[in-house]
């Protein structure tokens, strides 16, 4: 009793706390979601207003055919992508101490390298298969070990392993081209129903699958709430050190596939595999902007990845130099990381 | 998210202790192994050579990179600035500027690229990584933009000053000028980071940025400033890449920045207490350069190069964190 | 399940006997014990340092006792873990939220035991949804968007989520630290009816805060820690806030304040009609050359806000700060230190201190300018200065070079107050001096405060430890509810007067009374 008449005492010196109590918390919040919604609603709105622009200024841009084949040409790109999207869900938004795999893109050259190199010695495509994503989830236990076990950062630890890997490849390809064309790479790399490339469907298929786990499933939420807030996962009974071991297998499992698409993309493994770290680094960032929680999920990261293959499409398609690709995608990405750093400080006051 | 670590102090600096013996150890072998087997990498010519084209730029970068890493961030955009030094410098030449002018314009141009960087990060408070991630890709475009495409801009050999040779391919008593200019730069870098107000501001802010900013310091500013620098260090490689091989390609900086990261990583583990630290970071450099020259004497596989640098960083790093989280844990 | 199988029965569900626990030299607990008897709410209370965090610390298992025994339900354990704690069905409602920001509530509740749609390895987000709807409105009557993020919540209904949490565990006993300091007063109100009609449901509460008229009202039974010690357990229907006050304070100790006696000077800090929207409002003071003025409040009183303001931390909205008759408007920590003003936090180890700077180092980051010539510093002078102070405050050091790291909390503190000495400031913001510090070196940072109001400096130290800003300050003022409400002369004032200000149960005694 004696605290309720303290607390209803209307000559408390107290117009601050009544001030306290009749500004609800939630306006913020409000303000701050619809930030959020303008944020993801604007970036939606610029993806499909370019898409627009681009099928009224290149009409053969809407065709089946073309978007067919900007899915198939996805395919790689995205497979990656999806792979750094679950270590970034894993290890937190912190690119520097948290979430980050640099040796994504020269895991996926040293598997198609295996993968053309075990063909051209004469294996069949079962044994290369299992060879190439065995190379991809051998380099993710090592990005593994060295995290939770020797503890270095992981921006360091895919770092080093990414140079050891870019030379495993050199070694094994001797800085050529090893052609591998065998019926399986064929039929990966052909057309499939409807006309579109089976490439396209195997994309949408396998982000199908990840989004399932990651969204979907007990898994997929536990994984969120080790990345982002550890000790509340712990405080919940989750080891957090094995998640994250597991994000890096997926993610060089994730490699791994991208390798054998890659050899069936490109009839064999090339060399410069390690270009595409950067452009995968920043579509699986920019990813982001599509959740309303503005967090990395699996199709913020497929539509990213579609969305950078478009503008490229477009861009060629419009004879406008494909070069400018990389400079929106930088602009996006500051953008995108400029308008979340301004609304969470915003948030925090 | 409270956590208290009660740490052993001396226990800590004594295995912090073992780890800076090991960088060192670990250069001193590579070094023996490779006199061994390859009798030319212990000539003197050799050795030189290790200098110049190995060692020297890679340095300057890596100098660079260890201002940003010491502020407690990093700079994915070292080649940006580098690319943006060299084009400002090869079109001022071209335009039959005088080479001091055309230098000039070299660190002016890649200062602009650490001054947007310094906006996104201390103005906007983007992360250091993310930041410079994107200035990495704005200014790959703007490169492609300048330059029709991404054609590369030579300098014809008749429009090209005595001075310009110099620089590239020159030497001061005996000594060439990239190593001159490199050393310059280590000098000058070491005096800045343990000897002035600026470095102890800049290592206090990677070690604890809120006390910096809890001791009156106008910690943007510095950090604003650190950026400036970094890209400006690293002009200076790009106005000596130019030099020595009188064309500008767009975007070719960026080959320094794996490498560049890795010494400076590798040479935090020369300090007693984990900070980056210029000595360190040469030392890193010259590690990494040194293997580099001594497995192509050796004569084994071109390629094994990059395995064996990727295996000595991570060697090296595992050694100093697991270390490290000895400590910690101690 | 542990709880299949009961040797006996006993009254008490938690049972601390005759704790010791030390920290490196100093001794957090002496013998403290603690019984909380099955189906009702225990009050602990005690001043900052009596102890009370380190108790809880042990009883969830996060540190090991020196000596002395736990027991929960009749049975005594050893090397118990987080993990075991909860097993046995004790739950912590912690002041920092363990809730994933970016979680819907339906998430954040089922983090760990996720409800699957049957037959299929999927999330059953819809039952996640409804069951949380329902056990939201039933226990709490509280009603939130099916999509609402955690980060959207207020600090209530967090707590709330964080209670659910811990009950769809079906706990035997639920721990509440300091569970107020962050709600507003109509949420604590829901709080308390949630509390006792969880006791009424069987469920034991242990309920740690600092406002004692929450304790009278609420808890059945209340033990008192002081110095490391419990010094009475009491029903609460038998004693009031006034003697809880009493008792939380030592009597005797006087010796432990040097306060020499100071002639004050000229005013030298004036803040006229000083407000920060929704923190404090119109406060004006003048703080003297050669005075210790103390401040004090709970947290959210707007005290600490009021530091944070004068050292540029803060942008006040209202009024004007004045130093010697010059108006400044301290924009940024720069700008204040600039201004002469040096701000000591309460967060040492954060904002205080670099701990893996050097003594050296640390000692000179506020003054850089005074060991540079054209940005050259002058390591000597640098090492001069930190010896001098390292000798003049008594720090216990290896070396001018070694790691603060590697200094004992007093000896940090000292350090940080240092780097201020360094700089020659003279208007000193000291936030919680004396927290974490042993009581040697307690006693040298207050004949160090006497020496700087005696050379002419002048000093706001902000305490929750009223024996100690009695003890030494000239004047005490104490904040309620961002206003300051009482102003006390030290020498003329007992202690549990003030924390009778302090905490709201004059407000009560007043009101009701």
């Amino acid at each position: 009793m004696s605290v309720d008449a303290a607390y209803l005492s209307p000559s408390l010196p107290a117009s601050i706390g009544n001030e306290a109590d009749a500004t609800p918390a939630p306006r913020g919040a409000l303000g701050r979601r619809l930030a959020v919604l303008a944020l993801r609603q604007g970036s939606l709105a610029v993806f499909i207003g370019v898409l627009v622009y681009f099928s009224i200024a290149a009409p053969f841009f809407l065709s089946v055919d073309n978007i067919g084949n900007v899915l198939g040409q996805s395919a790689i790109a995205g497979v990656l992508a999806i792979g750094l999207t679950v270590v970034i869900i894993a290890g937190g938004s912190n690119v520097v101490t948290g979430g980050i795999d640099l040796s994504l893109a020269s895991n996926m050259g040293l598997s198609a390298a295996v993968y053309a190199s075990l063909v051209q010695a004469g294996q069949g495509d079962a044994v290369a298969i299992i060879c190439a994503l065995g190379t991809g989830l051998l380099i993710g236990a090592v990005n593994a070990a060295a995290i939770t076990l020797a503890g270095i950062v992981p921006l360091l630890a895919t770092l080093a392993v990414m140079n050891v890997v870019a030379g495993l490849e050199l070694v094994l390809t001797l800085n050529t081209v090893i052609p591998a064309s065998t019926e399986f790479l064929a039929t990966v790399s052909a057309t499939g129903p409807f006309g579109i490339p089976v490439l396209a469907y195997l994309l949408l298929g396998f982000t199908a699958l990840v989004a399932a786990v990651v969204q979907y499933t007990p898994l997929g939420l536990r994984l969120y709430a080790v990345g982002e807030f550890p000790e509340a996962a712990r405080a919940a009974g989750l080891r957090v050190k094995l998640f994250i071991s597991g994000a890096f297998l997926a993610s060089g499992l994730c490699g791994g596939l991208a390798g054998i698409l890659s050899v069936s993309y490109l009839s064999g493994s090339t060399t410069g595999a390690g270009d595409m770290l950067l452009p995968v680094v920043v579509t699986a960032l920019l990813g982001t902007v599509f959740s309303r929680r503005l967090v990395p999920t699996i199709g913020g990261t497929l539509l990213a990845t579609l969305f950078v293959s478009f503008l490229i499409n477009g861009f060629q398609l419009l004879n406008i130099s494909s070069t400018l690709v990389s400079g929106v995608q930088g602009l996006l990405i500051l953008l995108v990381v400029s308008a979340t750093t301004l609304l969470q400080r915003k948030g925090n006051q | 998210m409270a956590q208290s670590s009660f740490k052993a102090p001396s226990f800590t600096v004594s295995v912090r202790g073992l780890a800076r013996y090991a960088l060192v150890a670990v250069f001193v072998v590579v070094f023996a192994i490779f006199s061994a087997i390859a009798p030319a990498f212990l000539s003197g010519a050799n050795l030189l050579s290790v200098l110049v084209n190995n060692f020297a730029l890679l340095a300057i970068v890596a100098i660079a990179m260890t201002f940003a890493v010491a502020a407690g961030g990093i700079d994915l955009s070292v080649g940006t600035a580098i690319d943006f030094a060299s084009f400002a410098f090869v079109s001022l030449v071209l335009a039959g500027q005088p080479i001091p002018l055309a230098i000039l314009g070299g660190l002016v141009g890649a200062s602009l690229v650490g001054l947007f960087n310094a906006i996104l990060i201390s103005g906007v408070g983007i992360s250091p990584f993310l930041a410079t991630l994107g200035t990495l890709f704005v200014g790959r475009s703007a490169q492609q933009l300048l330059t029709n495409g991404g054609n590369p801009v030579y300098l014809p050999p008749s429009s090209v000053p005595e001075a310009f040779r110099f620089l590239g391919h020159g030497g001061i008593a005996g000594i060439p000028v990239p190593f001159v200019v490199a050393f310059g730069v280590i000098a000058g870098a070491y005096l800045i980071l343990s000897h002035t107000r600026f470095g102890r501001v800049v290592l206090a802010t990677g070690i604890q940025a809120s006390v910096v900013r809890y001791s009156g310091i106008a910690l943007s500013r510095y950090t604003a400033a650190t950026y400036v620098l970094v890209s400006a260090i690293a002009a200076v490689a790009g106005l000596i890449v130019t030099s020595t091989v009188t064309v500008y390609i767009p975007s070719s900086g960026n080959a320094f920045l794996l490498n560049a990261i890795g010494a400076t990583f590798i040479g935090t583990t020369l300090d007693p207490h984990g900070r980056p630290n210029i000595p360190g970071t040469v030392l890193g450099v010259l590690l990494l350069s040194i293997v580099a020259n001594g497995l192509l004497l050796s004569g084994l596989n071109f390629y094994w190069q990059q395995v064996a640098t990727g295996l000595l960083i991570f060697s090296v790093l595992a050694i100093g964190f697991a270390n490290r989280k000895a400590a910690s844990r101690a | 399940m542990a709880t299949s199988v009961k040797w006996y029965e006993t009254d008490d569900i938690i049972s601390l006997s005759a704790i010791v626990k030390r920290f490196g030299g100093a001794q957090a607990l002496c013998g403290a014990s603690l019984s909380v008897k099955r189906g009702t709410v225990h009050g602990l209370v005690g001043q900052n340092g009596a102890g009370k965090s380190t108790l809880i610390k042990l009883l969830a298992g996060l540190h090991e006792a020196d000596e002395g025994e736990i027991e929960i339900d009749g049975i005594a354990y050893t090397g118990l873990s987080p993990q075991k704690v909860e097993h046995l069905g004790i739950h912590f409602i912690h002041q920092d939220r363990l809730l994933v920001p970016t979680f819907t509530v339906g998430e954040a509740l089922f983090l760990g035991r996720e409800p699957r749609i049957a037959g299929t390895p999927f999330l059953d987000r819809k039952l996640m949804r409804q069951k949380s709807a329902d056990i939201l409105d039933r226990y709490f009557g509280l009603r939130l968007p099916n999509s609402a993020l955690i980060d959207e919540l207020t600090a209530a209904e967090k707590q709330i989520v964080q209670i659910t949490r811990a009950l769809l565990d079906n706990p035997k006993v639920l721990v509440f630290d300091e569970p107020t300091a962050t709600l507003v007063r109509r949420e604590a109100e829901l709080l308390f009816k949630l509390i006792r009609r969880l006791r009424d449901e069987g469920i034991t509460i242990l309920y740690i805060s600092h406002y004692l008229s929450e304790i009278v009202d609420l808890c059945d039974t209340v033990t008192v820690l002081r110095n490391g010690r419990d010094v009475a357990t009491l029903p609460v229907r038998e004693t009031s806030a006034k003697e809880i006050g009493a008792l939380m304070v030592n009597r005797d100790i006087a010796e432990l304040y040097p306060k020499p006696k100071i002639a004050q000077g000229s005013p030298f800090l004036e803040l006229e009609g000083l407000g920060l929207a929704n923190r404090y409002a119109d406060v004006s003071l003048t703080l003297h050359r050669g005075e210790v003025l103390g401040l004090t409040g709970l947290v959210g009183s707007g005290a600490k806000e009021l530091l944070r303001t004068l050292f540029g931390l803060e942008t006040a909205t209202s009024g004007a700060v004045v130093v010697e008759g010059d108006t400044v408007f301290p924009a940024s920590p720069a700008a204040a230190a600039a201004k002469r003003l040096a701000l000591v936090p309460e967060d040492r180890r954060r904002d205080g201190v670099a701990l893996d700077l050097s003594v050296t180092e640390n000692t000179t980051l506020a003054s850089l300018d005074h060991f540079s010539r054209a940005g050259l510093l002058d390591r000597g002078a640098e090492r001069r200065k930190a010896s001098e102070l390292i000798e003049r405050l008594q720090i216990k050091t290896d070396s001018v070079g070694a790691l603060v790291r590697t200094l004992s909390g007093g000896n940090q503190q000292k350090v940080a107050i240092a780097k201020w000495l360094s700089r020659r400031s003279e208007i000193y913001l000291l936030d919680e001096p004396s927290v974490g510090v042993d009581i040697a070196a307690k006693v040298e940072i207050y004949t160090l405060i006497g020496e700087l109001a005696q050379r002419g400096a002048g000093i706001i130290v902000l305490s929750s430890d009223i024996d100690e800003l009695l003890g030494i300050t000239d004047r005490v003022l104490v904040f309620f509810r961002g206003r300051i409400i009482r102003e006390f002369i030290s020498t003329k004032t007992r202690p549990d007067q003030v924390l009778a200000e302090l905490t709201g149960a004059n407000e009560t005694l007043r009101h009701v009374g």
